[in-house]
C-alpha cells in the first residue's frame, strides 16, 4: 500500500512567481508557467489561476484554505485523542521541548498561531507561572533579613513584581477554538488567555505586539508560507522570537522507511477507527511530505527577514523546531 | 580547592600556548568583539577615575554614538531595522546593558532579558544566547581584560614618553593584578556565582583562553621577552597568584579589600624570592659541581693516575 502511494504520479505544480505577478491572460505571463499545467485553471483572476498542493493533490490556491478548514472542522472534536494515538504521546514531549527552548521569562506576550486546541499556550502559561513563583519566592527569601540600607531604599519605590504573561491563541477554525476553550475551562486556566479567530496570512493584530510568535504543526497547512512568515515578522516586537514546530524530513534512511510505512499504513487507519475520517488523516501525512525540509525552511525564514535562524531536530528529524529573531 | 585550581590553571596556561604564542600584539586577538566595546572601554577610562566597569548609564551614551559604518556582513535582505551592525555587535551591546542588572538578578538569563529591554528589544531576545548566563560572564571577563590591556598600554606609552617612571617587575605585577581585580568590585557579591559558571565544563575552554591572554598581556607589558623555559614558569606563577588572590578577594570583608592587597603583596614577594632562590640554587649547584671536579682531578694527580709513562 505504501508502494502504490509512492508511485502515485505527482502532478504537483508549484509555481513560484514572486517577481512576476502576471494575470493568466497575459501571454508573457503564460510562458513563464511550467508545461505541466493540466491542473491549471485559467481565465478567472490571478489567485485562482495559480495552484498549490493539498497533500499529494494539486488544487487551486483559493480552494486550499477552504479544504483545510473542512479538514480541521471535522477532526476538531477528536483532535487531541488522535494526536496521542498517532504519536504515541510523544507530541507532548515535542511541545515541552519547544517551551524549554523558548525559556520564556514572566511578562511576555505570546501569539500562538494555528494554536487550535491551545496546547502551546497552556504550557506557556504554566511555565511562566512557575518561573514567576520561583522569582517571588527568591525575592521573599532575600527580603527576610534586609539591611538598613535596603529598607531605606525600599521606601518610596514599591518593589517591581515580575509581570503577568499573556497568551493569545489564534486559529482560522472556530471549531478548534471551541474545543480549546472547553479544555481551558476544565484545566482551570481563566486569566491571561484569549481566543481569536484569524488567518495566519493576514493576522488581525497591529504591528509590534508580541514577544513570541509560535506556530506548532500549523504552517504546513498555510497556502502561502512566505506571507505567514511576513505577518509573523510584522506582529513581533523588535527582539521578538519566531518559533515553528513542524514535521520535517527524516535524514536516517532506515528510520525514514519505518516512518513512511507507519505514516501511510497506520495513520489513516487510526483516523478511520478513532475519528471516522480517513481522508483527513490521509491529507495529514501527505502534507507532511510536501513541506520543505529543514534547510529550505530555514532559508525561507531568513528571506522573510529574521535573523539568527537555527533549527533543532527532534526524534531523528521527524519534527524540527525552527527559531528566528526579529532584530 | 585552591591548590586544585592552581594546578588546573597551570595546565591551562600551558595548553593555552597555541593562542598566546601567536599573539605578539594582544589587540589582534579580539577582532570584531573588541571593536564592539572598544568604545565602551574608551569611554569608561575617560569617564571614571577608578578603573571599574562602565557605569550603568553608560549604554545610553553608547547608543547615541552609533551608527557604526555599514558592517552588516550577516545582512540578508539588504534592509535592516538596526543601525547597520552585525549580530555580534548587537549581542555585545545587549550583554553590556545586562551587566547593570547583575547585582539584582545575579548572572542569569533574567539579567540578560532585563538588559535587552533597556535597549528597546523584547525580553525574548535573551534566547539568542545559547549559553545563557555563561555568555554574560565570558563577555564581562573579556571586557575587563580589554580594559586592562588598554590601561597597561597607556602607562607603557607614558613610560616611553618619559612622563612616568618605569616600575620594577614586582611592583608592576602588583599594580596590574590589583587594577584587574578592582574591576570586579561592583559585582563582588555575585562573583562566586560567576566563577562557578566559568568552571562549568562547556565554559572551560573559553575561560581558559581569557585567563591565559590576561596573564600573557600582563607579562608582556611587564617587559618579559623571554623565549626559554622561564616563559612558562612566569605565566604559571602569575596565574597562580591571580587565582588565589581572586579567591581571597571574594571572601574578604575588610574596608577597600586591604587584606586582599596584603595577600597579593606576600604572594608576589614569595614568587620573586623563589625566583632568586632558584637562581642561587643553580649557581651554588654549579659551583659545587666544579669544586668536586677540581677535587677529583687533584686526587688523580696525586695518585699518579694521570701521568703518562
Amino acid at each position: 500500500m505504501a508502494a502504490s502511494f509512492k508511485e502515485l504520479p505527482r502532478r504537483i505544480v508549484q509555481i513560484r512567481n514572486r517577481s512576476a505577478r502576471f494575470g493568466p491572460r497575459n501571454p508573457l505571463g503564460n510562458s513563464t508557467f511550467r508545461t505541466e499545467v493540466s491542473a491549471y485553471r485559467c481565465c478567472s483572476g490571478a489567485a485562482a489561476g495559480r495552484s498549490t498542493h493539498f497533500g499529494f493533490e494539486s488544487v487551486p490556491e483559493g480552494e486550499k484554505a477552504e479544504r483545510v478548514y473542512k479538514v480541521f472542522e471535522s477532526v476538531a472534536q477528536k483532535y487531541d485523542v488522535m494526536n496521542d494515538a498517532m504519536s504515541l504521546g510523544i507530541h507532548r514531549l515535542w511541545k515541552d521541548s519547544l517551551l524549554r527552548l523558548m525559556n520564556p521569562q514572566p511578562g511576555l506576550k505570546l501569539l500562538d498561531t494555528a494554536g487550535g486546541t491551545g496546547d502551546i499556550s497552556f504550557r506557556f502559561l504554566e511555565y511562566t507561572r512557575s518561573v514567576r513563583e520561583g522569582q517571588l519566592r527568591h525575592r521573599a527569601r532575600a527580603n527576610q533579613t534586609p539591611s538598613w540600607q535596603e529598607i531605606a531604599a525600599g521606601y518610596g519605590s514599591e518593589g517591581e513584581e515580575p509581570a503577568e504573561s499573556r497568551a493569545v491563541v489564534c486559529d482560522i477554525n472556530k471549531e478548534m477554538l471551541k474545543v480549546g476553550k472547553e479544555r481551558a475551562e476544565t484545566a482551570g486556566i481563566t486569566t491571561g488567555l484569549s481566543w481569536v479567530v484569524g488567518d495566519a496570512e493576514e493576522l488581525p493584530f497591529n504591528d509590534d505586539q508580541f514577544d513570541v510568535y509560535t506556530i506548532a504543526f500549523g504552517i504546513r497547512n498555510v497556502t502561502h508560507i512566505e506571507q505567514a512568515l511576513q505577518e509573523a515578522l510584522r506582529v513581533l516586537k523588535p527582539g521578538g522570537r519566531f518559533m515553528c514546530l513542524e514535521f520535517s524530513k527524516v535524514s536516517n534512511p532506515l528510520l525514514s522507511r519505518l516512518y513512511d510505512a507507519y505514516s501511510f499504513q497506520m495513520i489513516p487507519v487510526l483516523g478511520e477507527v478513532i475519528a471516522g475520517d480517513w481522508k483527513s488523516y490521509q491529507y495529514l501525512v501527505e502534507s507532511i511530505r510536501r513541506f520543505p525540509d529543514q534547510e529550505t525552511f530555514k532559508e525561507m525564514i531568513e528571506e522573510a527577514g529574521f535573523f539568527r535562524v537555527q533549527y533543532v531536530n527532534l526524534t531523528g528529524g521527524v519534527v524540527a523546531i525552527h527559531s528566528g529573531f526579529k532584530l | 580547592m585552591a591548590a586544585l585550581i592552581r594546578s588546573l590553571r597551570a595546565v591551562r596556561s600551558l595548553r593555552g600556548l597555541g593562542s598566546v604564542v601567536a599573539t605578539t600584539c594582544p589587540a589582534s586577538l579580539y577582532g570584531g568583539l573588541r571593536r564592539g566595546f572598544h568604545r565602551a572601554a574608551l569611554l569608561a577610562s575617560d569617564s571614571k577615575s577608578d578603573q571599574t566597569v562602565p557605569p550603568p548609564s553608560h549604554h545610553e551614551h553608547y547608543q547615541h554614538e552609533d551608527p557604526w559604518p555599514n558592517t552588516s556582513y550577516q545582512d540578508q535582505s539588504g534592509e535592516q531595522a538596526e543601525d547597520y551592525e552585525t549580530e555580534d555587535q548587537l549581542q555585545a551591546r545587549i550583554l553590556t546593558a545586562a551587566l547593570e542588572f547583575v547585582p539584582q538578578h545575579g548572572w542569569t538569563v533574567e539579567a540578560i532579558a532585563a538588559g535587552a529591554e533597556t535597549l528597546g528589544l523584547s525580553a525574548a531576545s535573551a534566547g539568542m544566547f545559547d549559553n545563557g548566563a555563561g555568555d554574560l560572564v565570558l563577555h564581562f571577563v573579556g571586557q575587563c581584560n580589554v580594559q586592562l590591556t588598554e590601561i597597561l598600554a597607556e602607562e607603557h606609552n607614558q613610560v616611553q614618553l618619559g612622563q612616568a617612571e618605569k616600575k620594577k617587575t614586582a611592583d608592576f605585577l602588583r599594580h596590574a593584578v590589583e587594577t584587574r581585580l578592582r574591576m570586579l568590585v561592583p559585582y563582588i557579591d555575585t562573583w562566586p556565582q560567576a566563577m562557578s559558571l566559568l568552571l562549568l565544563p562547556h565554559n572551560i575552554p573559553e575561560s581558559l583562553k581569557h585567563l591565559s591572554t590576561l596573564v600573557d598581556d600582563i607579562w608582556y607589558y611587564a617587559g618579559d621577552r623571554s623565549t626559554d623555559m622561564s616563559w612558562y614558569t612566569r605565566r604559571a606563577a602569575l596565574t597562580g597568584i591571580y587565582n588565589t588572590t581572586e579567591l581571597v578577594m571574594v571572601q574578604d570583608s575588610s574596608p577597600d579589600f586591604e587584606e586582599t592587597w596584603v595577600f597579593l603583596d606576600n604572594r608576589i614577594r614569595d614568587v620573586v624570592n623563589m625566583a632568586n632562590t632558584a637562581k642561587q640554587v643553580q649557581a651554588t649547584g654549579e659551583a659545587v659541581v666544579q669544586g668536586l671536579m677540581g677535587a677529583a682531578v687533584t686526587l688523580k694527580n696525586i695518585t699518579g693516575v694521570n701521568q703518562r709513562r
